[in-house]
């Protein structure tokens, strides 16, 4: 952080910045505002210091900046956080678990390893492909010998909540009828379009998606993290609980 | 020294085994495209894949390192564009075809992951064989300003080329003199040809720099730029700028004689040589540009990378380290992680207030038109809305209801007769008013019979009689209903698509059902 005060003129241009960042649609073209701006990031540290301070205001974190634009996270909790909840209100528990494991799938199909997080390479994806995946490993755990416990104990793990879903139910014009996996795998896919984390491929097909650098900066650099702090917590609350008994 | 066969068969085979087999390797994925392309339907005898194949590499490195870069929807809409023209009859396979060829050039059958061969390096005689990796990508994606793009890597380049692993600035001066020579000899002809290989080398020398300062703006650690970058910006910058001299001498070279020249043949080569030369002349000053930039990309990209910290290590394997716990873990945590996950991985949102002017376009708007011809009849109504409406039927009706019509779902046709009658049973069910059920269930079954599509267009239609005539249809055979509260035809009542449709059908006005 430099010391020097940074004047106005400054301060309103990494303000139009961070709009840009906020206005999905916006793209960084060449000769535009945005791409202006975006280069005056990369290149002028004084900058690049009023818009990560202006922005840590704001309950954001800047990212990075690919060629795509300048990649924003939420703070949780903050005024531009985005909530699984909130994405539809007809959920219950279970839907909202199913929800949140496809999106970790997703994000593992596509970056199996942390090399992955460094490579640009744009990944497509496919709904059958993602639902797939998540299925084969379900068939891992269970032939690992993953799931400790007494049947009881295990029909209550995450795994047997994906596993009960049929992986599709159609309606009758042929279309994929909600309380089945692939439509859940859809959904979310709907959800990352919109949040510009994903972009339809139709090009190459129906139900294939690119994801987005923005998708592979939040999974590597927020996601992925606040997850394995989640799931190191949930273990020492197991912990605790195993003592207390 | 011995080579790849071990000195056993002859010291020049030997000496160039490796590289053949490289040229051999490169083309293994689009023979490869070709076989899988049978299993989507694309018949070998109707296109020619190989060749669309080498037009995707073609359009890609032909545009790399210029202001806009084929994005995948470009690429597959030329390959399209080729495509149909080799099988004209069948224009709605030619997009398949196209998408067949991109995915393999993509190696999407493998995750979009390299190509990997292994070449066995047979040593001295006697000596264990040593096997070597060769992996290469052809296409891959990179995300744009304007989208996805296409890229290509340096092995797509030496396939764009012939297939031979040259280097390419000797090449490009080599076919330069090869050019010079040939139209000193007037071998007209043959210089055409050079001077097209000479533009190719050129295009692709400017592709393979543009991929080199990318990935440099991208991660300064992926190039040397300690020894190998510099000597080789270097020597393309004196490569460049000896070329561009002499693309003016031979241009003026061909000029000259096409002045002179009076043989119209000559002259119409003559012609073409210009052209590809001017090109090939155009592509050397766009490279001059970019390589004296070369060194600014490079120290801004490490200004800028120096002083960016990592802020968190990405030393994480999400599968084995989060999917594969959190989907042993109990719900109720599993829960939690996956929602710790979801919320940062679907990244920011921007809060909007509710505004009275939106509230009133939203309100004016036409209603959405429909995806298919027919709704969803599973789709259950929010139970939320249905309480907001007074006219509306309650929501054990419609579901009474909607069990009455599930006779239909076998696809037979069902009598509207025999419908009515198992309102009794269903209204029970749902212990609700079994005339409000069977009032339903008929205006579903006229519905069915004469959709008044304008309301429908107007949005003027109960919902409820929407969604569950929507999919279903119905026609009269004459024989009509004997029930003591409605009177008309006994309507006969199936799936919609079933059967074949309306073959009877008489105007709607003619003489419907009467409640």
């Amino acid at each position: 952080m430099s010391s020097v005060a940074a004047d106005l003129t400054q301060v309103r241009a990494a303000a139009e910045l961070l709009g840009f960042a906020l206005a999905r649609r916006a793209r960084p073209v060449e000769g535009g505002e945005y791409r202006a701006l975006l280069d005056r990031y990369r290149s002028e540290l004084a900058f690049k210091d009023v818009v990560d301070t202006m922005a840590e205001g704001l309950g954001l974190e800047v990212l990075g900046v690919p060629r795509s634009g300048l990649v924003l996270a939420p703070e949780p909790g903050g005024a531009f956080a985005t909530r699984l909840a909130d994405l539809r209100t007809t959920m219950d528990a279970d839907d909202r678990l199913v929800f949140g494991l496809v999106l970790v799938g997703i994000a593992a199909y596509a970056y199996p390893t942390d090399a992955d997080f460094d490579d640009p390479e744009t990944r497509l994806v496919e709904i059958v492909r993602v639902d797939e995946f998540i299925r084969a490993s379900l068939d891992a755990l269970g032939g690992l010998g993953g799931v400790e416990g007494s049947p009881e104990e295990r029909a209550r793990v995450a795994a047997q909540v994906y596993a009960d879903l049929p992986q599709l139910i159609t309606t009758q014009t042929g279309r994929r009828a909600r309380g089945c996996t692939l439509k859940a795998v859809e959904e979310v896919f709907g959800w990352l379009v919109e949040q510009g984390a994903a972009r339809e491929a139709t090009t190459l097909g129906a139900d294939t998606f690119h994801l987005t650098d923005r998708f592979r900066l939040l999974v590597a650099d927020s996601a992925g993290g606040a997850a394995l702090d989640a799931l190191r917590e949930a273990r020492a609350r197991e912990n605790r609980a195993e003592v207390g008994t | 020294m011995t080579g790849a066969y071990g000195g056993v068969i002859s010291p020049a085979a030997d000496a160039s085994a490796r590289d053949r087999w490289r040229a051999l390797a490169l083309t293994d994925p689009v023979s490869r495209l070709v076989r899988n392309a049978a299993h989507a339907g694309i018949d070998d005898a109707d296109y020619d894949l190989r060749l669309l194949a080498l037009a995707a590499v073609d359009v890609v490195v032909g545009s790399m390192g210029f202001a806009r870069e084929a994005t995948l929807d470009d690429l597959v809409d030329e390959l399209t564009g080729l495509a149909s023209r080799m099988c004209p009859g069948r224009p709605d396979q030619a997009r398949d075809a196209a998408q067949t060829v991109v995915r393999g050039l993509l190696n999407d059958a493998h995750d979009q992951r390299r190509f990997s061969y292994r070449f066995a390096d047979l040593g001295a005689p006697g000596a264990a064989v040593r096997w070597e990796a060769y992996s290469f990508r052809l296409l891959s994606l990179r995300e744009a300003e304007y989208g996805p793009v296409v890229v290509a890597s340096d092995q797509a380049v030496t396939l764009f080329l012939n297939g031979l692993d040259v280097d390419l600035e000797d090449a490009d001066r080599a076919l330069a003199h090869v050019l010079q020579r040939q139209l000193d000899d007037r071998r007209f002809d043959a210089a055409a040809r050079t001077a097209a290989q000479a533009e190719r080398t050129s295009v692709g020398m400017s592709a393979t720099l543009a991929e080199l300062l990318d990935a440099t703006r991208r991660d300064v650690g992926s190039h040397d730029w300690e020894q190998e970058v510099p000597q080789r910006l270097a020597r393309a910058r004196r490569h460049v700028e000896a070329r561009i001299g002499e693309d003016d001498r031979l241009l003026e070279h061909v000029q000259g004689g096409l002045d002179a020249e009076t043989s119209p043949e000559v002259r119409a080569v003559s012609g073409r040589i210009v052209d590809l030369v001017g090109r090939a002349r155009r592509v050397h000053l766009d490279l001059e540009r970019r390589l004296v930039g070369a060194r600014e990309v490079f120290l801004t990209a490490q200004v800028r990378q120096r002083l960016t910290r990592r802020r968190r290590l990405r030393m994480l394997a999400l599968r084995d380290e989060v999917l594969l716990p959190v989907l042993a873990l109990p719900r109720p945590a599993a829960l939690d992680v996956a929602t710790a996950f979801a919320d940062r991985a679907l990244g920011v949102t921007v809060p909007r207030l509710v505004r009275f002017d939106d509230m009133v376009d939203m309100l004016w708007a036409p209603p959405r038109a429909r995806e298919s011809a027919e709704p969803d009849v599973e789709v259950v109504p929010d139970v939320g809305d249905a309480t907001q409406d007074v006219q509306r039927y309650p929501e054990p009706v419609v579901g009474a209801a909607r069990q009455v019509l599930a006779a239909v779902t076998g696809g037979d046709e069902v009598r509207l007769s025999a419908l009515l009658d198992g309102v009794p049973i269903a209204a029970a069910d749902a212990s609700t008013e079994e005339a409000e059920v069977a009032e339903l269930v008929l205006l579903s079954a006229l519905w069915a019979f004469a959709p008044d599509v304008a309301a429908e267009a107007e949005g003027d239609v109960a919902g409820e009689i929407d969604v569950l005539a929507g999919g279903i249809e119905a026609r009269r055979d004459g024989r009509l209903l004997d029930r003591p509260d409605v009177g008309g035809p006994d309507l006969l009542v199936r799936l919609r698509g079933s059967g074949r449709v309306g073959e009877d059908a008489v105007p709607a006005c003619e003489r419907e059902p009467v409640a």
